[in-house]
């Protein structure tokens, strides 16, 4: 009973939090209390105010009304200090780890910290430090050994970094871990480990909160759903008594349906063809067609090439050996603009650092190609046409174009990556290379960009989504090609196969290989 | 079935992308400039053997201390993230000011007490340095530009502008305290001052902050990303006023020895070699955005301004000459710390 008790105990409450940064009411009155030992997922849109919610409970915004219970306790506000020490730990979306510091002083320091009260003038407990990183990175399933430890963290890829982050929240006596879009740069097996460490942490009566877009994983790890729309909490209760369709009304508060977008069919004109393509040790000999009007998926796990492929093909990461031909036309792609010139467009993964300029207007994003063609005789730039062309392609992207002259960092991530695919709009590339169009990105937006993606190849563009959104490439490739270790080793046709189906061939050589 | 096997690949495919020697580099950036020091020593003492004589060296050891000094104070702002440019107006105003004030006051004071003073007043003047960082969120370049002339316009119009040529006490004393005697080959004695010593002192506390505090570990991490660095729970106002007052202390200590071992106060000395001491620290392979370097790279590349600059005439290059090569030197030496440490873009 007692232990009945411990479980159920809700020991944060948010109690009527409102937050305004300058004129925008970004939470406008949100209720919410967290039970120890519960899974919860926070869901909505981009800018809806979850990433505000986290913040007032981290400590890292103050809320303009309102109180945060702790333990019954009343707060006006907490420090980060205070929040951590009461056991609140975040996996920020930004991972929030320290560049320049290592694997083990990242996960482990807090712990000290924390312990000092914040004071700083203590002696670090070295032995301590290397106990604490081994412990949590082993638990996130991260090979722990002395160079990993020693490893500065800014040289290690974005999978790995992710679990460090995870890692540095658990390390300590936690009560509350906050994940926010945990597993957007996971591959699937690496969201299974981390689905095991939620279940431990809940064993360890832990609440644990996740922020996500990825309505499977939560479905998959179950527990309560958390609804926020505009600001306010919309609906709170299990998982389990929404549908997929019910959350993603409540989030948009329109109807959104799980349809297959693809309807059209494309041409039997080969657009591009690759023949041979490789980079050693990354991918060996991939060899494919892309047809007029075709919309061609390219899945696998994060080490299965598809990466460095995409790269490949946008002359990012040129390949070695094999040739690209583009319209019958042999090509050489050895640099960005060679790509570009050859008629392939490139939208990067990571929107943020490869693609979009963050200060500048969206105009300015949205007509950085043609920056020359804009150009006058003496090399000045014709803003009144830029803008014109900015307009339509605002429009043809569904944003808002009054919104033009607004940097694109004051954007959520969905617009952001409207921007970004609407830049290619303005040079009509015959061949636009997707490289996970909608990580990070809402339901909304979604939607808006797979629309957009189909219009494009009915307009004749073919078009390669490179991701690891297995619906996503359901709902919108006429063929998907799956790679692992670096082949291409399963095309499967759009309309007649199914997620278990494309995993199956992800992992399927994984376990012949590794027998 | 686990991650690790994919986290495994990962990592192994990208300890097989880069080059041992390559890695070793970005990782201790220092052995490029004890590889330097000793590439230059060994031109040096060909071209004339008299370089290696107990002379030459303890002139370098004695030029390192002042340079040494300031050298530690900028390499922790630079590993905070920051520059400071008024650490020599710090150390001329405390000197000048701690000579007058036991001049006039209390003429037998104990060294010991006039560094304290000193120390004292270094860390007052950095302090308000790092309030005004933290409070105007303000680049640290401009501050310290700014306070480099509060400092020293403030110590020239209310101070004074005379030389003191007679230091009182001890001060005028513990300069020639000799630590080691040489006789060189001409018969004169030559001797590596008992103040040497405080340089190796500095450089041992510095580490100790540094690699073994919290303070220590704050401070790189505000190089790192002082916003993260405030969400982690790190006051990061305490470690501005820490690491401005530390640097301030050190340049208080800085005027002091530069005083004593020249016998004499001079308010115009110091401002001005603030270019060189900061290049000394890049050059030991802290990178001036911030956030990396240690005490070891620091040291080495003290020495290696130092020799650059005391060794030239022995090898008869004219000392008109010295600038260019020293800038030669930096701009090479910039050139391949920043090939080398290119960030590595992970691939996913």
């Amino acid at each position: 009973m007692t232990e009945l008790d411990h479980q159920n105990r809700c020991f944060l409450e948010l109690r009527n939090i409102h937050k305004r940064f300058g004129g925008v009411h970004a939470l406008r009155g949100v209720d919410m209390s967290l039970n120890a030992g519960e899974v919860y997922h926070l869901l909505g849109e981009n800018g809806c105010g979850k990433s505000t919610v986290i913040k007032i409970m981290a400590g890292a915004h103050p809320p303009s009304e309102g109180e945060i219970i702790l333990d019954g306790k009343a707060h006006k506000e907490l420090t980060p200090i205070q929040s951590l020490d009461f056991g609140i730990e975040t996996v920020y979306q930004d991972l929030s780890l320290i560049p320049n510091l290592t694997v083990m002083e990242n996960v482990a320091l807090s712990e000290q910290l924390v312990e000092s009260h914040g004071s700083l003038m203590s002696k670090l407990d070295r032995p301590r430090l290397k106990e604490t990183a081994t412990r949590a990175l082993s638990q996130v399933g991260l090979p722990v050994n002395h160079e990993l430890l020693g490893s500065i963290v800014s040289e290690l890829p974005l999978a790995i970094r992710q679990l460090i982050a995870i890692a540095r929240a658990i390390a300590c006596e936690a009560r509350l871990v906050i994940m926010d879009e945990p597993t957007t740069s996971l591959t699937r097996r690496e969201v299974e480990n981390l689905i095991a460490v939620v279940s431990r942490l809940r064993a360890q009566h832990v609440a644990v909160l996740f922020v996500t877009h990825k309505l499977e994983e939560c479905y998959r790890i179950g527990g309560n759903a958390i609804v926020f729309r505009d600001g306010e909490c919309v609906a709170q209760g299990p998982i389990e008594s929404y549908t997929r369709a019910d959350l993603a009304e409540l989030m948009t508060g329109r109807q959104i349906s799980e349809k297959r977008y693809r309807k059209a069919a494309p041409s039997q004109n080969t657009l591009l063809s690759i023949t041979g393509l490789s980079v050693p040790g990354r991918f060996n000999d991939v060899t494919f067609k892309l047809n007029k009007g075709e919309v061609l998926g390219i899945t696998g796990l994060s080490d299965s090439g598809r990466n460095e492929l995409a790269l490949a093909i946008a002359g990012i990461r040129p390949a070695e050996n094999g040739t690209i031909e583009v319209g019958g036309k042999p090509v050489s792609i050895r640099s960005s603009s060679e790509s570009i010139s050859a008629g392939i467009g490139y939208v990067p993964e990571d929107r943020l650092s490869e693609g979009l300029f963050l200060n500048k207007s969206i105009y300015q994003n949205e007509i950085a190609l043609i920056l020359r063609k804009l150009a006058g005789k003496l090399g000045i730039l014709d803003m009144q046409k830029g803008k014109q062309i900015a307009r339509d392609i605002s429009e043809n992207m569904r944003l808002n174009t009054a919104d033009i002259e607004l940097p694109v960092s004051a954007l959520s991530g969905g617009n952001q990556q409207r921007v970004l695919i609407g830049r290619w709009l303005s040079i009509n590339p015959e061949i636009l290379v997707l490289h996970g169009p909608t990580v990070g990105v809402d339901v909304g937006s979604k939607d808006a960009i797979y629309q957009t993606i189909q219009t494009m190849a009915e307009d004749g563009m073919g078009l390669v989504i490179v991701s690891d959104d297995l619906p996503e490439l359901l709902q919108n490739c006429d063929r998907i090609l799956v790679m692992n270790a670096g082949d291409v080793i399963a095309e499967l046709d759009g309309a007649s196969t199914n997620e278990d189906e494309i995993y199956q061939a992800m992992l399927g050589s994984v376990q012949e290989g590794a027998a | 079935m686990s991650s690790s096997e994919t986290s495994k690949n990962l990592l192994a495919a990208q300890s097989h992308s880069s080059n041992r020697l390559g890695n070793l580099i970005s990782k201790r950036p220092e052995f490029v400039t004890l590889g330097l020091l000793v590439a230059i020593c060994i031109a040096v003492s060909i071209a004339n053997p008299a370089f290696l004589t107990p002379t030459s060296l303890i002139d370098i050891g004695r030029a390192s201390v002042v340079i040494g000094l300031f050298a530690l104070g900028v390499f922790v702002i630079l590993a905070a993230g920051g520059i400071d440019v008024s650490f020599t107006a710090i150390a001329a105003l405390t000197m000048y000011a701690v000579t007058l004030l036991v001049q006039t006051c209390a003429p037998g004071l104990p060294i010991i007490f006039v560094f304290a003073v000193a120390v004292i007043g270094g860390i007052i003047l950095g302090v308000v340095n790092g309030y005004l960082v933290y409070t105007l969120n303000a680049p640290s370049l401009i501050v310290t530009i700014g306070t480099q002339y509060l400092f020293r316009g403030g110590l020239l119009a209310f101070i004074g502008t005379t030389w003191i040529m007679e230091l009182p006490g001890e001060m005028g004393t513990f300069g020639r305290v000799s630590l080691l005697e040489f006789e060189a080959a001409n018969g004169a004695v030559v001797s590596l001052p008992m103040y040497f010593l405080i340089l190796p002192a500095a450089a041992i506390l510095t580490w100790w902050i540094t690699r073994r505090t919290l303070m220590g570990r704050a401070i790189f991490s505000l190089g790192g990303n002082p916003e993260v660095t405030a969400r982690l729970g790190y006051n990061v106002k305490i470690v501005h006023l820490f690491l401005f007052g530390y640097s301030g202390a050190l340049a208080g200590l800085a005027g002091i020895v530069h005083a004593t071992a020249n016998r004499l106060a001079n308010p115009f000395d110091l401002v001005g070699t603030e270019i060189a001491v900061i290049a000394a620290v890049v050059l030991g392979g802290a990178r001036i955005t911030g956030g990396t370097g240690s005490v070891i790279g620091t040291m080495l590349g003290v020495l290696l301004v130092v020799v650059v600059d005391n060794v030239l005439v022995m090898v008869g290059i004219p000392s008109t000459w010295q600038r260019v090569f020293v800038g030669a030197f930096i701009l090479l030496a910039a050139a391949f710390f920043v090939t080398r440490q290119r960030k590595f873009k992970p691939t996913k």
